[in-house]
């Protein structure tokens, strides 16, 4: 079970969802807790020790129906080709088959089920078949329930080595190398009657599988067990071997769906991998720590402010308690008010994204951030970035929907168009920061717009992906801003964005 | 504590607390591996009711920790009663002086005296705050961890140590480990995101607006006087009203409170009369109000009038100002 829980996890590793060691452990307590009888509570359970998040959740649910969606072949005695892991690190586990089976007859195993510690009888009824044995082996009830007796009659025949061979042949000639762990799965969702699909695949495979298995003089008796169940395995091969192909074939053009989008999304030097989201946020996690702790809500000592008991009686113990030395303390002005305002016109549209990305981080940290998106328009989208996810909302920014994204920028428009419409949002407070380089492809300037929002803000800083010699190429008005401007950085890597942030809170303090 | 998820389910309900099969699951994995659950949703879809209804479901004692900005260990974990403290030295005072008389120097009667400290930084000095209280507490309890989101970072790091081990440090005393460890619960709104670090130590359970049948036998359970073909209408009301694009979509308890106050008004069925002016009931935005009026078709023409003045829609308090105003605008 901890390898399809393993694997499981590694799916949606892949999937960019964060799942640490210590949760997939949480997850096979949970399992051993919950039974793994019905398929709704293992996705429950399942759901609430590695997901964490309400965004991950929907790609959990969609992961977890294909990736669970398997059925048994034959759940009675049948073949049954299961996942294997013996080193139980909890990376990726290595390619390897290994054929398993419930014989038919001779059961002597079946009283050690009572010291089968699991008290859940959903899963010792779903376990039965596979007669399992009690392992010597520290990894106790997930191994236990993982060996059936074939496999393991084999380990106590020494001949661990032999059967693997015998089956890594068996797999090279079925190009199977990734058929772990499917087996497994389909157990959760019991459904004995297996479509039965014409054999036309891998009779002689297993014909030969036989043989080497005679050629490795395992035990007689197993082999001649093996054989009796060769035609039950020949059933079930085509259609499982089907079914996996389809479900790994999913499973991947999923993968590969999400990251072509990203990739065309973030083109170039800016492409967003999950760990480059990760440093960025926690870029902007440490420049909000450094903030806040420049000014914070809490109460503090102060020159002027109420009188804190606690704090009086106990600096005052020196006195005998006379309270000649009152402690105050004032509730100080919280986290720095900002106003973003972000060109997302086709010239930037490269480092939007990545600016976007920044500001949404921003948002979710600061508490009074508003955001504003302008081409040539301006329209505040502060809402779509606190309603959505990062990913949905830099979607929906450029969807067209809020403002058109594809004229040309106007800065001038846009400055004329936010004095007009927000400017009683900013106050002599609010650190306007504003990103774009300035091109204005001809049109009015607007300095005075500017201007005004600057005399209205505590200071105006301009971030522009233009080094200062492209200033004069071309039509950038970025000269006849700077002076207007408190600061203007150029800024295209995250490295650069957290030195301006930590200059902003420099300048603040 | 229970033996099922079947149980939960069961015992909850005694509790009037309708829930799921994916909620049961989480609580009962919270019981049975001793894990905090992390309950994230909307406001007002039932997740403090939650830690209420399983600590009476499991007749355990429910000790609730509200976040704010601010918050800190002083007012979570324990403070020291300094006035206590205080008054014990003055009335000691003699008693001290007799301790170091036979102190010769100054520094032979500040060992003396550090030989006593334990006296002032011993547990009867300590006020026990909600975290405290859970650890030290006999019986195993329910700790509610009220909308952690509102609280700072540096408290949620602070809750790190008690989540996974169930114990706390304090200096003076030492560690304080739990006798019986409780059941905690947390709650978030979302307002921020929590740091991995947290939710990691949690089961995590994302609660969203019920489907039509749990929110009607909702309705049912806990607004009693409501006749059955009007919860029925209400309901597909709310639920139509959640469609729409609104900036506070009316949750479970603004459907209960428009349920309540319907009763209160005797209604009989959901006239556009009576919509239009109990509306404010599940609308806490002028902008939400006029949608949804727009939605049910209810003349939005004085809408206008509602004297909505600055909603915010977080404060619980307000639905009940708005339930009571509603009620007796039409009581008269």
């Amino acid at each position: 079970m901890d390898t399809v829980v393993n694997d499981f996890v590694q799916v949606l590793r892949d999937h960019r969802l964060r799942v640490s060691p210590a949760e997939s452990i949480d997850a096979l307590n949970a399992l051993r807790n919950t039974g793994i009888g019905e398929r709704e509570t293992v996705k429950d359970t399942l759901r609430a020790t590695l997901v964490k998040s309400g965004e991950d959740a929907a790609t959990f649910d969609r992961l977890f129906d294909l990736f669970f969606s398997m059925r048994p072949v034959a759940e009675k005695p049948g073949a049954r080709v299961r996942g294997h892991d013996q080193d139980h690190d909890h990376g990726p586990p290595p390619a390897r088959l290994e054929l398993g089976e419930e014989a038919g007859g001779q059961k002597p195993e079946d009283t050690e089920h009572t010291h089968d510690k699991d008290e859940s009888t959903e899963m010792r009824r779903f376990f039965e078949e596979e007669r399992m044995r009690p392992s010597n082996d520290v990894h106790g009830d997930a191994e236990r329930m993982r060996l059936s007796m074939f496999s393991q009659e084999l380990i106590l025949n020494r001949k661990p080595g032999a059967m693997e061979s015998a089956l890594q042949r068996l797999t090279y000639h079925m190009r199977l190398r990734r058929s772990r762990n499917m087996f497994n799965p389909g157990g959760l969702v019991p459904n004995p009657g297996g479509e039965e699909i014409p054999l036309d695949v891998s009779a002689v495979d297993l014909e030969d599988l036989i043989g080497h298995l005679h050629e490795l003089e395992v035990d007689e008796a197993i082999v001649e067990q093996l054989e009796a169940q060769a035609e039950n395995i020949l059933k079930g091969l085509p259609d499982l071997i089907k079914q996996m192909q389809e479900r790994d074939k999913l499973l991947k053009k999923d993968a590969g769906d999400d990251s072509e989008v990203r990739r065309r999304a973030l083109r170039k030097m800016l492409r967003f991998s999950a760990s480059e989201g990760r440093e960025m946020e926690a870029a902007v996690r440490r420049i909000a720590r450094r903030i806040q702790g420049a000014r914070t809500r809490r109460l503090k000592e102060d020159r002027i402010g109420r009188i804190s008991v606690p704090h009086t009686l106990r600096h005052n113990v020196r006195y005998e308690g006379v309270p000649f030395d009152p402690v105050l303390r004032k509730r100080r002005e919280g986290k720095p008010r900002v106003a973003l305002l972000c060109d997302i016109s086709l010239s930037t549209r490269n480092l939007a994204r990545f600016w976007l990305h920044m500001i949404y981080q921003m948002q979710s940290l600061f508490s009074k951030v508003r955001t504003f998106v302008f081409v040539a328009d301006v329209a505040e989208v502060t809402q779509v970035l606190e309603e959505h996810d990062m990913n949905r909302a830099v979607d929906e920014i450029f969807s067209g929907r809020i403002i058109d994204a594809d004229v040309n920028s106007d800065f001038g428009k846009a400055a004329g168009q936010f004095r007009d419409g927000f400017l009683p949002t900013i106050n002599h407070r609010t650190t306007v920061v504003i990103l774009g380089d300035g091109r204005n492809n001809g049109k009015w300037a607007n300095p005075q717009a500017l201007e005004e929002i600057s005399q209205h803000a505590r200071q105006v800083v301009w971030i522009t992906p233009e080094p200062r010699w492209g200033w004069s190429l071309g039509s950038c008005d970025m000269p006849l801003y700077e002076p207007i401007c408190d600061r203007v950085e150029v800024v295209r890597t995250v490295e650069q964005l957290g030195g301006v942030a930590e200059g902003l809170v420099k300048a603040r303090a | 504590m229970f033996e099922s998820i079947q149980e939960v389910r069961e015992r909850l309900a005694e509790q009037d607390y309708v829930s799921d099969a994916r909620l049961a699951t989480v609580v009962f994995l919270a019981t049975r591996l001793g894990k905090p659950v992390l309950v994230e949703g909307p406001a007002g879809v039932g997740k403090t009711e939650l830690a209420k209804s399983l600590a009476g479901a499991a007749g355990r004692d429910l000790i609730r920790l509200q976040c704010y900005e601010g918050l800190d260990e002083a007012k979570a974990l324990y403070e020291w009663e300094y006035s206590k403290q205080l008054l014990y030295t003055q009335v000691l005072r003699e008693k001290i002086g007799e301790v170091l008389k036979p102190a010769k120097d100054l520094s032979e009667a500040a060992e003396i005296l550090r030989g006593q400290e334990d006296t002032f930084f011993s547990e009867n000095f300590l006020v026990e705050r909600p975290i405290l209280q859970a650890l030290r507490s006999e019986e195993s309890s329910v700790l509610l961890i009220d909308e952690i989101d509102r609280a700072d970072e540096e408290f949620e790091a602070f809750l790190l140590e008690f989540l996974s081990d169930f114990q706390v440090s304090i200096p003076e005393i030492g560690t304080v480990k739990a006798k019986a460890p409780p059941v905690v619960i947390l709650t978030s709104n979302r307002t921020r995101e929590l740091s991995e670090a947290l939710k990691r130590r949690c089961l995590h359970l994302q609660l969203g607006y019920p489907s039509g049948d749990v929110e009607l036998e909702i309705v049912r359970l806990k607004a009693p006087g409501i006749g059955k073909a009007l919860s029925e209408e209400l309901v597909r009301t709310i639920q139509g009203i959640r469609e729409l694009d609104l900036r506070k979509a009316p949750s479970i308890g603004e459907t209960l409170d428009w349920a309540q106050s319907l009763v209160v008004l005797n209604a009989k069925d959901l006239s556009k009369d009576l919509i239009e002016s109990t509306i404010s009931v599940i609308a806490k935005h002028d902008r939400d109000a006029e949608k949804m009026l727009d939605h049910l078709g209810v003349n939005a023409a004085d809408t206008k009038h509602l004297g909505q003045t600055q909603p915010t829609g977080e404060n619980p308090s307000e639905a009940m100002y708005e339930m009571h105003r509603s009620a007796h605008k039409h009581a008269h």
